[in-house]
């Protein structure tokens, strides 16, 4: 475990020091934010929208997108630097690669997260109130879910020809129905106040967190080999 | 020599099997009887004897607005066979302009019992115009006619647990399009193969990674390519039927649906991913590890529509199940059929694995007589 935080915390290290990726994803996940504003606009002011189902959608949106960046230059940035064959030589478990890769990725991509919902909170002039703990909690949960899956992803694809298009082709499909419909339909929940019903959903997200998990810390091993 | 010839004897088995499977499905199994009762099949039984009728509700007479146990709730039901011309005027928003009285089945429910009330005033959300039912009722008054916009016979039933709601035709068993139904008998048999070969996949995975014998990782990729292709009939046969049953080729808010195309995605990605790699043995080991993680939207596609649905499904479940029970001919059928489809793509495996050898041989041979490497 110390072995995984020491390079969850190299990771971050490198993030605070160079801020490449914080900066992608914080614009990213502004611009998103913005495009939606803007696009929504008339129906927003008319009403003709609910800002629930807005919100979940476009935050879900804003938190996987991000999530595919980061996760995707995690490792790319590894390999492209040679760095990876050093971090390999490491005298510990692949496993707790694997483990770091997460905390790290999961630090970043929950801080965007948090970033997304208060440009939503800004931009549409919209009071979470009460129901922050509730949609920071899911947008924690599926995260977490997401990134479990998607390191283990984004270390298969860096292998490949073109791994940059070829991380959301073999992830998307992966968490389109684990992650994503419970987690929108979760925080559109939550949003309107009614997390109580969620019940079914977060049990739906906590148990692909954990099939993922497990099948990500077994299998690191071989991805990483050789 | 003894291998070949028994590869030689599944593929010929699997071939007569086809062959007997189209036969059985398109001239033997009878087509599925709907269990609405016409009008004429009403009008000759006894009055007070009890039937069971089924349809959607094609119009609402007088729904109260506050519920009195002793009030009348009277609707109209419409045989399904009209369900077509009714999704597609409800699609254009144009129920209202046409004309709904066909009413080979009219309901009268009276004197709603008092215990049922609870119930009832949740009903009326229910009871919206398109709502599939079916009752229990008894036949009364019969030849009615003076007025013009009753058939010659009503129905009532005193119980509201005769009452049965569904969420379309299929789930009383009932078939709308009972021609398209024989494509059935070719999509879930390729839905199972689809099924059977990603599990190939995912056990050669595991044995590759625990033995690295490079014969295991042909076996995954081959299995997964004939997978992809038998989960494409499977993805592209249903919206023919679907469309005939349901009246749209797709429909999202089906569970069975989306997670079928969510795994159909997924293993196109394993085959985009082995594509986009160079290296046997890396491809071979990340190919692994990928179709051992892409083996959960399986289960997910398989049992979607029994475990927790987060959406509806409307997708007919045919086993295990007791709505959509088979007559014993089209149980026959489905059975021949699956065995037929198993055999064919346990000969196509034996085959592709047989090139793929011979593609491997091919390229050594090159890089032998190219000295390269």
């Amino acid at each position: 475990m110390s072995a995984a935080l020491a390079i969850a915390w190299k990771d971050l290290k490198i993030e605070l020091r160079s801020k490449e990726m914080l900066s992608a994803m914080f614009l990213f996940s502004l611009l998103m934010v913005l495009a939606f504003r803007f696009g929504f606009e008339g129906s927003v002011d008319a009403g003709d929208v609910a800002l629930s189902d807005l919100g979940a959608s476009s935050l879900w949106i804003c938190f996987s997108f991000a999530a595919i960046v980061g996760m995707h230059t995690s490792f790319a940035k590894e390999k492209d630097r040679e760095t990876l064959e050093g971090l390999l030589l490491c005298p510990v478990d692949r496993s707790s690669i694997f483990l770091g890769k997460v905390l790290s990725n999961m630090v970043l991509v929950f801080l965007v997260d948090l970033l997304s919902i208060l440009f939503f909170s800004l931009f549409f002039a919209y009071d979470f109130e009460g129901n922050t703990i509730a949609v920071v909690g899911i947008a924690f949960l599926g995260t977490l879910s997401l990134v479990l899956v998607g390191t283990l992803v984004a270390a298969i694809s860096v292998n490949a020809r073109a791994r940059e298009a070829l991380l959301p082709v073999l992830l998307i499909p992966l968490i389109a129905f684990s992650v994503i419909i419970p987690s929108v339909s979760a925080t559109r929940k939550a949003i309107a106040g009614d997390v109580s019903e969620a019940v079914g959903e977060i049990q739906s997200i906590l148990g692909f967190a954990v099939i993922f998990g497990a099948v990500g810390y077994l299998t690191f091993d071989y991805v990483l080999e050789g | 020599m003894d291998k070949s010839k028994l590869g030689r004897i599944i593929l010929v088995g699997a071939a007569i099997l086809m062959l007997l499977t189209t036969y059985l499905a398109v001239i033997y199994v009878p087509l599925p009887q709907t269990s609405v009762k016409s009008a004429d099949k009403i009008l000759s039984s006894v009055e007070g004897s009890r039937i069971r009728v089924a349809g959607f509700v094609s119009d609402i007479l007088n729904l109260p607005r506050e519920f009195n146990p002793a009030q009348v709730i009277r609707f109209s039901l419409a045989d399904f066979s009209d369900y077509q011309r009714y999704l597609a005027a409800a699609m254009v928003d144009q129920l209202d302009s046409q004309w709904w009285t066909v009413r080979p089945i009219d309901v009268e429910i009276y004197e709603v019992p008092k215990l049922m009330l609870a119930g009832i005033v949740d009903g009326p959300q229910d009871f919206i115009k398109g709502t599939n039912l079916s009752v229990l009722a008894r036949v009364m008054d019969k030849g009615i006619g003076s007025n013009s916009n009753v058939t010659g016979f009503s129905l009532e039933t005193s119980s509201w647990n005769d009452v049965t709601i569904g969420t379309s035709p299929g789930q009383f068993g009932i078939m709308t399009a009972p021609v398209a139904q024989k494509i059935f008998y070719f999509h879930m048999p390729s839905a199972w193969v689809s099924y059977l070969a990603f599990f190939v996949t995912l056990i050669a995975s595991a044995l590759y990674l625990k033995t690295r014998k490079i014969k295991y990782d042909r076996w995954a990729f081959c299995s997964a390519e004939l997978g992809v292709l038998f989960s494409t009939i499977a993805i592209t046969t249903g919206p023919v039927w679907a469309k005939q049953e349901w009246g749209v080729y797709w429909r999202w808010d089906d569970t069975k649906l989306v997670t079928t195309f969510v795994l159909w995605l997924v293993y196109i990605g394993y085959l985009m991913l082995r594509a986009s790699m160079t290296d046997t043995g890396t491809r071979a080991r990340v190919g692994a590890v990928y179709g051992i993680l892409g083996f959960v939207t399986v289960p997910m596609s398989l049992l979607s529509s029994r475990v927790a649905p987060l959406l509806q499904s409307s997708h007919p479940q045919v086993i295990a199940s007791n709505s959509g029970s088979l007559s014993p001919e089209a149980g026959m059928t489905i059975g021949i059929a699956i065995i037929a489809f198993t055999l064919l793509f346990i000969t196509m495996l034996i085959r592709r694995v047989e090139i793929a050898e011979s593609e491997e041989e091919l390229e050594e041979l090159k890089r032998t007589i190219g000295g390269e490497d």
